[in-house]
């Protein structure tokens, strides 16, 4: 077996084991057994448990964790910048502030919350892109960084600084947020896989794709317009979630190579994993209250972050 | 492919090409010399159709360059320039195979097979799952070289190929090229800073200076110190070198 196929195997025995134990551990403890006769139609009691509070968060953890592991790689490859993340450029924060707003004035109406944060997606990175962040990587990063602040502060001061906020997380969620989620999200990771080859092309500059007569600007809006749409979809059903688009694409490149198309079905099975890890530990670690996902994350993606800028042979923030 | 009249410019005032008409002599080499800022890169640019001119017209097969589709252009013509920059890391393969991208739908995953001839022709078809950046940079022109190659070009452009490479390298991908054109009957345009290597090399040569073109002949016909002198603003003997032949001479101040 060569290294990417053993390493494909174990992410998916990994999410296998991490679903089996996500649905044992909560404030009512269920064993193995206990899970088959759920499944089996032998215990009635214990089937809301299972089925409606804990299968459908599982369900969203893994696909809201494969999304946000794809939108970081996609990004990534669209800015040439390993630490692009929409959560650090300020894109999840704008969607977010703008489902407040939209929520503050505006009637309810179909698919309002990924409609609102799509909108809010869409400013962060017209506000981001251009010809000086994409020259200067840092520049990007900086720049990103503040319009998250401003976003994120903007909200606050909108809600005068109480989290009333957009109420949203992977606690309470049903399956009607679910379900959306889950349709939306695989519609929009088999467009990731179906993309891949343009983030392979974007390794070279652009004058050097021009010579081979590929359309590079409408290449790179399609994938950013993916990055929206998928950034969008999981904030709306679950707020943002810091840091998971950074960890695992960098990690996956060590683990299977730099082939976006080996990169990106990697990324997602191991986003979903990590998300699922998290959020399960969230929940049990101190019942019967629980630790939210974002918070954790923060808690580990930070120092990541300053690991991975300072590791050694890291060569500036784009890779070359 | 010949130009006809072709004037271009930088801005307003800047003239880069003046009144230039030539014709690229078909599966043959032609360099391209001249002192810097001489515009042969201009030149180079003009003729892939990445710069349109100002006036006159570049043709390609009797046809308008400015009139191919992008994609069209290019499976003409390829470019190999003299640094290439990747922003991630590379396979060779991942690097050959965007030469095939003309040929393919976008969505395309191209196989390894198909680019292997071109590896081949260039040598180094065990490296194609090796890092580009882990090869030396005689190895990674090449590597470009087969990536143009890839794009079954009747044209094949190399913009200063040889600049950062050592002198071994430079012979190495010299003797590649004049390979390719006597195999493959590709038209080869080169732009060269060693006139040596230039005059040895080519079957053609277009001396330029302030975007004019001062003559255009076979290598043999240009080796006349006074012209070369005057093209390039500075004193040039041609002395003759046993087992070599004539060998030309920049004296400097």
């Amino acid at each position: 077996m060569t290294k990417e196929s053993i390493a494909y195997s174990l992410v998916c025995v990994f999410i296998l084991i991490t679903t089996i134990i996500s649905l044992m551990v909560g404030t009512t403890f269920i064993s193995v057994q206990q899970l088959w006769q759920v499944f089996s139609a032998q215990r009635p009691d214990l089937l809301a448990t299972v089925l409606d509070f804990r299968l459908p968060r599982i369900v969203a953890a893994l696909i809201a964790g494969g999304m946000l592991a794809s939108a970081g790689a996609l990004s990534q490859a669209v800015f040439r910048n390993r630490l692009a993340d929409p959560t650090i450029l300020g894109v999840t924060s704008a969607g977010e502030l703008m489902m407040l707003l939209g929520g503050m004035i505006l009637p309810a109406f179909g698919l309002q919350k990924f409609m609102l944060a799509l909108i809010g997606g869409v400013i962060a990175f017209a506000l981001l892109a251009n010809r000086q962040t994409m020259q200067h990587p840092y520049q990007l990063i900086i720049v990103g960084v503040a319009l998250n602040l401003t976003f994120t502060g903007l909200q606050q001061l909108f809600t005068k600084g109480i989290n009333v906020g957009n109420n949203i997380g992977f606690n309470g969620l049903t399956w009607s947020t679910v379900w959306v989620l889950l349709i939306s999200g695989c519609i929009g990771l088999v467009a990731v896989l179906l993309l891949a080859p343009w983030a392979n092309d974007l390794k070279l500059p652009d004058d050097q794709l021009a010579t081979v007569g590929v359309p590079v600007l409408a290449m790179r809006l399609g994938l950013l317009a993916l990055v929206i749409y998928l950034s969008a979809d999981v904030t709306s059903a679950v707020g943002t979630l810091p840091f998971i688009g950074i960890i695992v694409p960098n990690i996956a490149r060590r683990i299977v190579g730099y082939d976006y198309q080996t990169l990106l079905p990697f990324s997602m099975l191991s986003g979903g994993w990590l998300l699922l890890v998290i959020d399960t530990i969230g929940r049990t670690v101190i019942l019967p209250s629980e630790i939210s996902a974002a918070v954790l994350l923060a808690v580990i993606g930070g120092p990541f972050l300053v690991y991975l800028v300072q590791r050694e042979g890291f060569h500036g923030i784009t890779s070359r | 492919m010949e130009l006809r009249h072709v004037d271009y410019s930088y801005g307003a005032s800047q003239r880069q090409i003046t009144d230039f008409t030539a014709t690229v002599p078909e599966s043959q080499i032609l360099t391209i010399i001249g002192p810097n800022g001489a515009g042969k890169s201009t030149l180079l640019k003009l003729l892939m159709g990445t710069l349109p001119p100002e006036h006159g017209q570049v043709l390609v097969d009797n046809q308008p360059v400015a009139q191919l589709s992008k994609r069209q252009r290019a499976t003409k013509i390829a470019l190999v320039s003299q640094q290439h920059q990747v922003y991630d890391e590379m396979t060779v393969g991942e690097v050959v195979k965007t030469g095939r991208l003309p040929f393919h739908s976008l969505l395309a995953t191209i196989p390894d097979e198909e680019i292997r001839p071109f590896l081949t022709q260039v040598h180094l078809e065990e490296l194609i799952h090796r890092p580009l950046q882990s090869l030396s940079g005689g190895q990674q022109q090449r590597v470009w070289l087969a990536a143009a190659l890839a794009q079954e070009p009747q044209y094949l452009f190399l913009d200063e190929p040889t600049t950062y490479l050592d002198i071994r390298y430079q012979q190495d991908l010299m003797s590649l090229i004049k390979e390719l054109n006597r195999t493959q009957k590709i038209t080869i345009v080169l732009i060269l800073h060693d006139i040596n290597q230039a005059f040895k090399i080519s079957d053609w040569i277009w001396l330029i200076k302030q975007g004019r073109l001062v003559a255009a002949d076979e290598p043999v016909k240009l080796l006349d110190a006074q012209l070369l002198s005057t093209t390039f603003g500075l004193k040039v003997e041609i002395v003759t070198v046993p087992d070599y032949g004539p060998y030309i001479v920049q004296l400097s101040d």
